[in-house]
């Protein structure tokens, strides 16, 4: 019996061991507030110029710094390592004056040279964001006029230029080839290190666990949110279950967590002290039709399926916060219009359109493939089975590892008849999106459609080198009202932008065109006791 | 068979009963064991209930055409109530019709793991006790290799290599189910073999083949009974940890596993969609391990005593 | 005994080798393209191509392969695509949280499970006994993945007694290292705070994984019990009128405790497996969450790494659970 009544007493005294006293609210460093990001996917390398999604990039932007930088909504190419550029006449010479106080954390100096060799490296690595100029700049071509000035010379004019200057970040050379092994520009080192002049440094890299950056103190453009606001730092917090996520926002672990559920963030809305923010996104969401191969190469049985698609449906996934495309473009895009004739549902169309074609009948049975894992997707294929049900087409669903699923994507021959895709535009230059529709893209995964029209092709090669915008304007309506008609993909929905915070948490400003769940942290702070 | 069907002109055979009575004595030791014993009755039950589920599925389902993708965008996870005793899920199905017809689903995938598992496992493992010398080393190393990894992580391995998808699923465990198998009835033969009976039917002139049919498999087949019993339950949640991990079925088809997978981002405001798939599997596989068990006392009598 | 170590390693050495060339086989077979998910969702085909030349993907599959077991010799693992890092580096890492979450339920399993055991023995057939019975079976029943965030949701959703997940607080420094082992290292430190933190992080997820190793472990022993307290010698003190209890305790524990550290050997390897489902669930930054994300990105020279590693845990403890055999019973040596 005695033997009962230690054991209750070791229980009892291990329960009130563990239980955590009151849950502190904020994460402190040195007196300073830490904002804790918690989100659903890891930072696996940090270098600028090998890779990017929307945590990579999230973090990169606060230890580096670049030329220019995106800023609001929508969003304006500002300033910033440079603080004026001119372009030549024929669109060819760019040329950037530096600020001259901008400094690395570790106080060299950010001068022409670092911005040469930023761009070398990016070119030269052939990684990340590399695609971006690699078709106009070559490294030779980048001339360091003084310490402050530089100058582009592009192979071609090239209009859609400025607007991916803010997503090349500049690295010190001098670091950086401190910590070369066997001339790989420093890649292993900057993996999980930085070398940057941005408004933060790394301070703890713990993969698959956190990574937190520590506020440089005299950042040298100064904070927005005034120095006694300013935060110690940011921890990014790896949370993998949406449950877990609601649950530490709820507990005040996390001070804005993204990727939660279209129902949760319903539910978070409701709870006091937490603050959603919810904006109309660039991303678009569209089934990709095999236009080569297969029963959807046939442009009725394409037009018939994109009628019988129950759009309302799409926006009920996301609860109301999505909006249905009207165009190929995103809204937006500079130059974007409502084309009229962008499908809807409407069965009748859609049985005469299927009568055109040659199954007339219906009887085919046709794959969707998505993303494993990706909720919203799968869901749509679930509406795509259920409304296609009627046309007697049958939908096989194939959830997919994204590697598999883009392989599948490269070729013409094994592309899949149906493919859901997620495409976040990089700027807001209409060519961004247009060239997905260029044959040259054909083998990327936002061109598994395998779209060709000639008429098209042209006249986005001509837009892309023309530098008067009203021109270029009326190319790119043309081109948008081409493609409705065409018919390569669903043309699906803009599903917004969602982040659930603490109302304490101030300072979030959104800009359309980072990727989904990416927040500027420079202006984050907290407004707390 | 009844007296009349036997030949009239052979009334000293003796009759079926008579023919069989010390197994029909052995069956109702058996049965009476077996239902003395509320955990075994208690898995039987459920392993009943979960067959019946698993043929007439479609027939009890209260919304069948939930079970093959039809979506009720407006009746998006309701509460548990009368109309949908377990709630409705993220497109507005019925979760207890999923529930039901994912029996099937479970079924398949345990009984074609098990079977497979067995029918590779068995044979080799025959072999290798029959034959020893080199054959049973060749054997017996691929399947220590087999088994010198977890499972369930070699599973993962295979799945994650193939891509996702139920069939997968089942190959992947298949995969790595025999090599139990193996060693199971590796050890039983080599112990058979050695007996006086056996050795005496080979000095008789027995055919290896009549030896293995009459003596070997006879006595392994007991200890493949109950492994098999227990198998079912186990390959059923090895399943749904592959389909929990994204790995499983591919959808609208109903699979358990898949719907915890989906259900735990809709933790814990819509708890009834994970609870329900989460007990379901728990059940089932509660019923055969009990069932293993139960079969285990009474067939073994090494441990009939434990 | 020499000898018999010899032999072991040996073969520890040749299996860890066919493990290896059967899980470089296995995820070869398909068609992923990892390169292509590492290089971005943009990259043109010559930057993938750069990539798969720089992971060396570009050469003949057969000649990748006697690369990868070349390698493998000398202890290096390959390259993670998607981290870049050296997979033995990453393991190093992640090894030892595994090795602790695995280790904390273990003692959990065999703190209850062999006296539960005992009390089921002694009361066989009783109330007792049959509610155990259910009990454990139920516990091997039990999906991980769903008892986890059934535990989760009400000790640390609901009751906020927990944490929700993870290994440590977030602002909570680990301890300089001495072992990698949290706990050990705290407690070796001093840290009293950060050792409290931690325990409080590792008790969900360890007694999720103990549950299915507490169910066999207390069937062995209450099975060893039995048949030891049935056996003669047992039988014989009793009618010397020896104290009962003193019986159980010294006499039939003993003998049921080889069995059971069988039982336990067994047990550990099919927990490591058990890792890739509660790490997941908890976030916990072990082996087992590495090989799923990196199984779920096809990334798999990580996946070929952490099969190896728990392959060479699992023939590990099992080698030691044959030598202490072999130690307690030396008939035992000379039959292998």
């Amino acid at each position: 019996m005695r033997n009962w009544i230690y054991g209750v007493a070791a229980a009892s005294l291990i329960v009130g061991m563990l239980q955590a006293g009151p849950a502190e609210a904020f994460e402190r460093v040195e007196g300073r507030k830490v904002v804790v990001f918690g989100g659903r996917q890891a930072i696996p390398v940090l270098d600028p110029h090998v890779r990017y999604d929307w945590s990579t990039r999230m973090m990169q932007q606060a230890v580096y710094d670049a030329l220019v930088k995106y800023e609001g909504n929508p969003a304006e190419i500002k300033p910033w390592l440079a603080e004026r550029w001119e372009t030549s006449e024929d669109g060819k010479t760019w040329t950037f004056h530096l600020t001259g106080n901008a400094k690395f954390h570790n106080g060299d100096p950010v001068d022409a040279e670092a911005i040469r060799y930023s761009f070398e490296r990016g070119l030269k690595l052939n990684k990340g964001v590399a695609w971006m100029l690699k078709d106009f700049l070559t490294p030779e071509n980048i001339e360091v006029v003084d310490a402050r000035t530089i100058r582009f010379k592009l192979n071609s004019p090239y209009s859609a230029f400025l607007s991916f200057l803010p997503w090349w970040y500049v690295v010190n050379p001098k670091e950086v080839k401190a910590n070369e092994v066997d001339g790989d520009y420093g890649q292993k080192w900057l993996t999980d290190h930085a070398a940057g002049s941005g408004p933060f440094k790394l301070k703890r890299w713990e993969p698959n666990v956190l990574y937190e950056v520590e506020a440089v103190a005299d950042y040298w453009k100064g904070w927005p949110q005034r120095e006694a606001n300013r935060p110690g730092g940011v921890i990014y917090r790896i949370i993998r279950e949406p449950a877990a996520q609601k649950a530490s926002l709820q507990r005040g672990e996390a001070d804005i967590v993204e990727g939660l559920t279209p129902d949760d963030y319903v539910q978070m809305a409701r709870q006091r002290g937490v603050t959603i923010q919810d904006y109309p996104g660039m991303t678009t969401f569209s089934i990709k039709f095999n236009t080569q191969q297969g029963p959807t190469a046939d442009k009725n049985l394409r037009k018939a399926i994109a009628h019988a698609l129950d759009y309302d449906g799409l926006v009920q996934i996301y609860n109301g916060a999505a909006k249905l495309q009207t165009s190929p473009f995103p809204d937006a895009i500079r130059g974007h219009i409502s084309v009229p004739s962008v499908p809807r549902k409407d069965l009748a169309k859609a049985k005469e359109f299927l009568a055109k074609s040659q199954h007339p009948q219906g009887g085919v049975t046709l794959e969707y493939y998505h993303v494993a894992g990706l909720e919203e997707a799968r869901r749509i294929g679930l509406l795509l089975l259920d409304n296609l049900a009627p046309l007697n087409i049958k939908v096989d669903l194939r959830p997919e590892q994204w590697p598999n699923m883009v392989a599948k994507g490269a070729k013409v021959e094994t592309s899949p008849a149906m493919t859901s895709v997620f495409v976040t535009p990089i700027s807001t230059d209409p060519d961004a999106v247009a060239y997905q529709y260029h044959p040259n893209s054909h083998g990327q995964y936002f061109a598994m459609s395998f779209y060709n029209n000639r008429d098209v092709t042209a006249k986005i090669d001509t837009a892309r080198r023309t530098s008067d915008w009203n021109e270029r304007a009326k190319l790119y309506a043309e081109i948008q009202t081409q493609i409705v008609e065409d018919q390569p993909e669903v043309f699906g929905m803009l599903q917004n932008r969602r982040w659930a915070h603490r109302d304490y948490l101030k300072g979030f400003v959104f800009s359309p065109v980072r990727f989904t769940g990416e927040v500027d942290l420079y202006p984050l702070w907290i407004d707390a006791k | 068979m009844t007296s009349a069907d036997l030949p009239a002109t052979a009334p000293e055979i003796p009759s079926f009963r008579e023919r069989h009575a010390s197994t029909i004595r052995q069956w109702r030791l058996y049965t009476h064991l077996f239902a003395g014993s509320f955990s075994s009755m208690l898995g039987l039950a459920l392993v009943v209930l979960f067959l019946i589920l698993a043929i007439f599925g479609p027939v009890l389902a209260p919304y069948p055409e939930d079970t093959t993708g039809a979506v009720n965008l407006s009746q998006r996870l309701l509460s548990p109530s009368l109309a949908h005793p377990f709630g409705t899920d993220e497109m507005g199905a019925d979760i207890l019709s999923r529930i039901i017809v994912g029996a099937r689903t479970s079924l398949w995938i345990g009984l074609i793991i098990t079977g497979v598992g067995a029918g590779i496992g068995v044979p080799l493992g025959i072999i290798a006790g029959y034959h020893g010398g080199f054959t049973r080393a060749v054997i017996m190393r691929v399947t220590d290799l087999f088994l010198s990894v977890p499972g369930l992580a070699l599973a993962l391995t295979i799945v994650a290599a193939l891509g996702p998808g139920i069939t997968n699923c089942v190959i992947a465990l298949s995969l790595v189910w025999w090599p139990g198998y193996v060693r199971l009835v590796e050890s039983k033969t080599l112990s058979v073999k050695e007996e006086l009976y056996v050795e005496s039917a080979r000095a008789l002139g027995a055919s290896t083949p009549w030896i293995l049919r009459r003596h070997i498999l006879p006595n392994c087949l007991t200890p493949i009974i109950v492994k098999a019993s227990m198998d079912m339950g186990m390959a059923i949640l090895s399943a749904a940890s592959l389909g929990f991990i994204g790995l499983g079925a591919k959808p609208p088809l109903p699979e358990w596993g898949s719907m915890i997978s989906v259900a735990r981002t809709y933790m814990p405001d819509w708890w009834w969609y994970s609870l329900f798939p989460g007990l379901a599997i728990f059940l089932t596989v509660l019923g055969f391990n009990l069932l293993g068990d139960g079969l285990r006392d009474i067939l073994d009598p090494r441990s009939r005593s434990r | 005994m020499v000898l018999f170590t010899l032999r072991k390693v040996a073969v520890l050495i040749g299996t860890m080798l066919g493990l290896a060339a059967l899980t470089f086989i296995i995820t070869n077979v398909a068609p992923g393209d990892p390169a292509r998910l590492v290089a971005g969702p943009d990259a043109t085909n010559d930057m993938v191509e750069t990539i798969r030349r720089e992971y060396g993907l570009d050469r003949p599959l057969i000649e990748q392969f006697l690369i990868y077991m070349g390698d493998l010799l000398t202890g290096d693992l390959g390259r993670s695509i998607v981290s870049t890092r050296s997979v033995m580096e990453e393991l190093a890492r992640y090894v030892p949280a595994t090795l602790e979450l695995v280790l904390v339920a273990m003692t959990l399993g065999i703190l209850i499970g062999v006296p539960f055991g005992m009390l089921s023995a002694v009361y066989k057939d009783r109330f007792i006994d049959q509610v155990t019975r259910i009990l454990s079976i139920s516990g091997v029943a039990l999906p991980a993945f769903w008892f986890g965030i059934l535990l989760q949701l009400f000790f640390a959703v609901r009751l906020e007694l927990l944490p929700v997940s993870g290994r440590l607080p977030l602002t909570a420094l680990a301890p300089e290292p001495i072992t990698h082992l949290l706990l050990v290292d705290t407690l070796l430190r001093g840290d009293f705070e950060t050792f409290r933190e931690a325990l409080s992080h590792i008790i969900l997820p360890a007694i999720v994984l103990s549950f299915p190793c507490l169910a066999s472990i207390l069937r062995v022993n209450r099975a060893e019990m039995i048949e030891v307290l049935q056996s003669d010698y047992i039988v014989a003190a009793r009618a010397h009128g020896i104290d009962s209890r003193r019986i159980v305790m010294l006499y039939a524990l003993k003998n049921a405790l080889l069995p059971t550290i069988a039982m336990i050997g067994l047990r550990f390897g099919w927990m490591l497996g058990s890792t890739v489902l509660v790490e997941t669930v908890f976030d916990w930054p072990g082996i087992g969450l590495y090989a799923v994300s990196s199984a779920l990105a096809s990334d798999f020279k990580p996946v070929v790494g952490v099969t190896l590693v728990i392959g060479f845990l699992f023939m590990i403890t099992n080698m030691l659970v044959d030598l202490a055999y072999a130690w307690i019973d030396p008939r035992l040596r000379s039959a292998r």
